[in-house]
């Protein structure tokens, strides 16, 4: 065929720079509907309620998002691989109980141990999850739904079905304050840095994008599939395990049921933060906004008094209304 | 029969790259490749050449290690391959580069070069480092592309040669190249040559298939010309001539790529499209297409001709009005379009033309299952077989079974089923054909180029969007040009040569006046 030099390299070139067509700025306005709803939702808080914006409800909020926060950030690793994790509910459940039942009043084990193991409990299923999904070949959803279940059960199991409380005063010092910050805030800013480090800055993270963005491409440039479908997986279950650890702390006790549901908060903090759920596009930082909306939409419903029974119903839209969101974008590419 | 002067000369053992011996292949009983025996050379390119369906691709999967032969010897710099691991391939040197593109459309263009080859310092990406590297990388072959775009953003054409840079730079001493040009213009075949001559002066020995002829001419060193699973011929392409290696391609001389048009159309309009605006762009297109003509729409990749196709079949939202036999036919109506007799062959089979998991049968009847259903709500499968057999026999096509999955075919017989499935229930008022031939072999080519022929002749209505020249030119009996969209001018068929349609394409008047 001819010369090409007249057109571009880039496709829909047709679109004049400068200023933007109607259709940008109705495809900006529905990208940010949610943002903008939320935002204009915290205004009118903020303005009509005092107990809303103060330092300390701030604080209050942020200590009510660390563990979503940590579930959200496990939950992006693996929806950036086209992945989902639906057994971290479950997991926080286990990990605190086995936390707890090593963090006995009666001094067997030190702290530190107690926090390994419950920690490493949470490991456990993560990487049997990525051992699933990546060896075996199991679809995640079944895998991680079939493991959900399984760490319920094994929580039961260990805790006999009773939540494990007289634990020792240095495990209970985990919900503490270090330096002035609450741990559990303190945990969820190392871990978010470290994972956007590890996203946007690291080999490990790149292939993490390649494997979601087209896994035969990155086949074919030489990209383990297992091994990062394996990582994530566990990575997932790690910093469920640690919020299992920091919420039985919280609660004083390790409850098999502690953190039923969760796993769907986590997802929804990733997707409503603009992580695809076909995996390959997002970034951490749209978790953060994710996990930070949902926080403060729980504490501003609670606030002015909005029965918990409509909080679920409002936060199911939100999700439903930020996969929408996703889809058209999608649609819009084409 | 592989006496070739290439192939006989005495050779230093080192320098042969790839050395095949009585290399053989069948699927469940049908042989596939039957006793290849070949050596390729570093440093040389050598086309592969043969009809699709005649076992390049196997070749090319068992070179590649993705796939095991059943019998017969494949060494590689002298090394016998004794495991056929993709993995193992690679690291031996051996790269593909896929007909199907595999980029990472939500990446970068820089990530998606240099994926696979990161640069880390302190377990951080330097990325500075990387991003110079990819445009050096670009730069080398004269492509100048923002690298932090994001890879969907670029056309096709783009894309192909960003894949094409990526597969060449993993250190690759064996590139085998699947029909890299279908979906590039002439500059940028020009660029792929220059990576091609590049990589040939670093020792690289490079397999590629291609289905233009032009081109075989103008980059090979040997010529390997494939039929039924077996290498027929194998010498320097300069002992070749293109009629030869038609001839033995195809195992018969074909004397009349195109057949004679038989103009029997009527004045009596088929499609009557008036200010039809389709979603995306700005500019009203109005024409007709009269019973028994074929009309061509020309134009550049991205024109905006397979939108237009797409509208008028009721797939994809425009505004305007639509006549069918001088009745009003609603906008995005499929099914009512169906029903009224369009029938639509679309650019891309696999995407939208056809499923490949489904059977032959399955796959012809699909559009027409309504006329298949008995009083009690079930499927007439005898009747449903008897029909598809005859229609097949009309296509030609060359399947085993009606129960065989369409993914199997070639690439010709799975356009051929696409057509097919459109002459099942009598033919069609209006056939839309959009690139019927890409990617199709010269054989089958032709077979299509009858068959849209003889329906034309028999007064169906045809509307052929083709990038390829020769084909809009011998086809049509009329050809529009598209560019954006719009219609920039009307060839009648004394006026249909290829500089008139480009300059029309590219936003000149087609007698070269601005």
């Amino acid at each position: 065929m001819a010369s090409n030099s007249v057109t571009p390299a880039v496709a829909n070139a047709t679109e004049p720079k400068g200023m933007p067509s109607p259709r940008q700025l109705g495809r900006f306005a529905l990208r940010y509907a949610l943002v903008i709803i939320l935002a204009l939702f915290l205004v009118t808080l903020a303005v009509s309620n005092r107990s809303f914006l103060t330092f300390s409800n701030m604080n209050v909020i942020l200590i009510q998002v660390a563990a979503n926060a940590l579930l959200a950030t496990g939950a992006t690793f693996v929806i950036l691989t086209g992945g989902i994790d639906l057994s971290v509910g479950s997991i926080v459940g286990l990990s605190g109980v086995v936390g707890a039942l090593f963090a006995q009043d009666d001094g067997v084990l030190t702290c530190t141990e107690a926090v390994i193991l419950g920690i490493a409990a949470g490991t456990a299923i993560g990487a049997f999850n990525g051992a699933l999904v990546a060896f075996a070949r199991v679809p995640p959803f079944v895998a991680t739904l079939g493991n959900m279940t399984v760490a319920s059960g094994l929580a039961f199991v260990a805790s006999d079905g009773q939540p494990i409380s007289g634990l020792s005063d240095q495990f209970l010092a985990l919900s503490g304050k270090v330096f002035g910050l609450s741990i559990p805030v303190a945990v969820m800013i190392v871990v978010v840095v470290l994972a956007w480090i590890i996203l946007a800055r690291t080999k490990f993270g790149m292939h993490i994008y390649a494997v979601g963005g087209n896994p035969q491409a990155a086949r074919v440039a030489g990209v383990n599939l297992r091994t990062n479908r394996f990582a994530v997986y566990t990575i997932s279950g790690f910093l469920a395990g640690i919020a299992g650890v920091i919420l039985a702390a919280r609660a004083t006790a390790g409850i098999a049921t502690n953190g039923t549901g969760y796993e769907l908060n986590a997802i929804a903090a990733a997707v409503i933060g603009g992580i695809s759920l076909a995996g390959g596009r997002g970034s951490i930082i749209g978790t953060v906004f994710g996990f930070l909306i949902i926080g403060v939409l729980d504490n501003g419903l609670n606030i002015i008094n909005v029965s918990p029974f409509y909080q679920l119903i409002v936060k199911g839209l939100i999700i439903i209304g930020a996969v929408f969101v996703d889809s058209v974008m999608n649609r819009g590419d084409d | 029969m592989s006496a070739s002067a290439v192939a006989d000369k005495p050779q230093p053992a080192g320098d042969i790259a790839v050395d095949c011996s009585s290399l053989t292949k069948s699927y469940e009983g049908v042989p596939v490749l039957r006793g290849i025996s070949a050596r390729f050379m570093r440093g040389t390119v050598n086309v592969l050449a043969g009809e699709n369906g005649a076992g390049k691709s196997t070749l090319f999967k068992i070179i590649s290690g993705q796939v095991t032969p059943d019998s017969g010897h494949l060494a590689l710099f002298g090394d016998d391959v004794r495991r056929f691991d993709a993995r193992h391939a690679q690291g031996l040197g051996v790269s593909i580069i896929p007909q199907e593109l595999a980029p990472i459309p939500d990446m970068k263009v820089w990530q998606n070069l240099m994926i696979g080859r990161e640069k880390s310092g302190f377990g951080l990406l330097r990325r500075k480092q990387m991003i110079e590297e990819a445009v050096a990388m670009m730069e080398g072959v004269g492509l100048s592309v923002d690298p932090s775009l994001p890879m969907k953003r670029l056309n096709v054409a783009t894309t192909q040669m960003i894949e094409i840079l990526k597969a060449t730079s993993r250190q690759a001493k064996i590139i085998l190249m699947d029909e890299p040009t279908s979906s590039l213009s002439g500059r940028e075949v020009e660029q792929l040559f220059r990576v091609i001559r590049r990589l040939q002066a670093d020792g690289v020995c490079i397999l590629y298939t291609s289905h233009r002829m032009e081109e075989i001419e103008a980059i090979s060193d040997t010529v390997a010309i494939m039929r039924d699973g077996a290498i027929i011929r194998h010498a320097p392409t300069s002992t070749l001539t293109e009629r030869a290696i038609i001839a033995d391609m195809v195992g018969r001389e074909i004397t009349e790529l195109f057949p004679d048009r038989q103009i029997t159309e009527s004045d009596k309009p088929v499609l009557e499209v008036s200010n039809l605006a389709v979603k995306g762009y700005k500019s009203l297109v109005s024409f007709t297409v009269k019973a028994g003509e074929i009309l061509g729409l020309g134009g550049l990749i991205g024109a905006g001709r397979s939108e237009m196709l797409e509208a008028i079949y009721g797939m994809r939202r425009a505004t305007g009005s639509l006549r069918l036999d001088g009745r009003d036919l609603p906008l995005g109506h499929m099914k009512e379009s169906i029903k009224r007799g369009i029938a639509m062959v679309p650019e891309d089979r696999k995407i939208s033309g056809i499923l490949t998991s489904l059977s032959i049968l399955d796959n012809i009847t699909l559009p027409h299952l309504n006329s298949f259903v008995t009083p009690g709500g079930l499927l007439e499968n005898g009747k449903r077989r008897a029909q598809a057999l005859d229609v097949l026999k009309r296509t030609k096509v060359a399947y085993a079974t009606l129960g065989q999955k369409v993914g199997h075919l070639s690439g010709g017989n799975q356009q051929k089923v696409a057509l097919a499935r459109w002459l099942v229930t009598g033919t069609p008022r209006l056939l839309i054909l959009d690139e019927p031939t890409r990617g199709i072999d010269v054989g089958a080519r032709s077979e299509l180029y009858r068959l849209i022929n003889d329906l034309a002749a028999q007064g169906v209505a045809v509307l052929l969007a083709s990038s390829d020249m020769p084909e809009l030119i011998n086809l049509s009996h009329r050809v529009l040009v598209i560019r954006e969209g719009a219609i920039m001018g009307e060839l009648k068929k004394n006026e249909l040569e290829q500089e008139a349609i480009l300059r029309l394409a590219m936003g000149r008047s087609s007698n070269g006046k601005q």
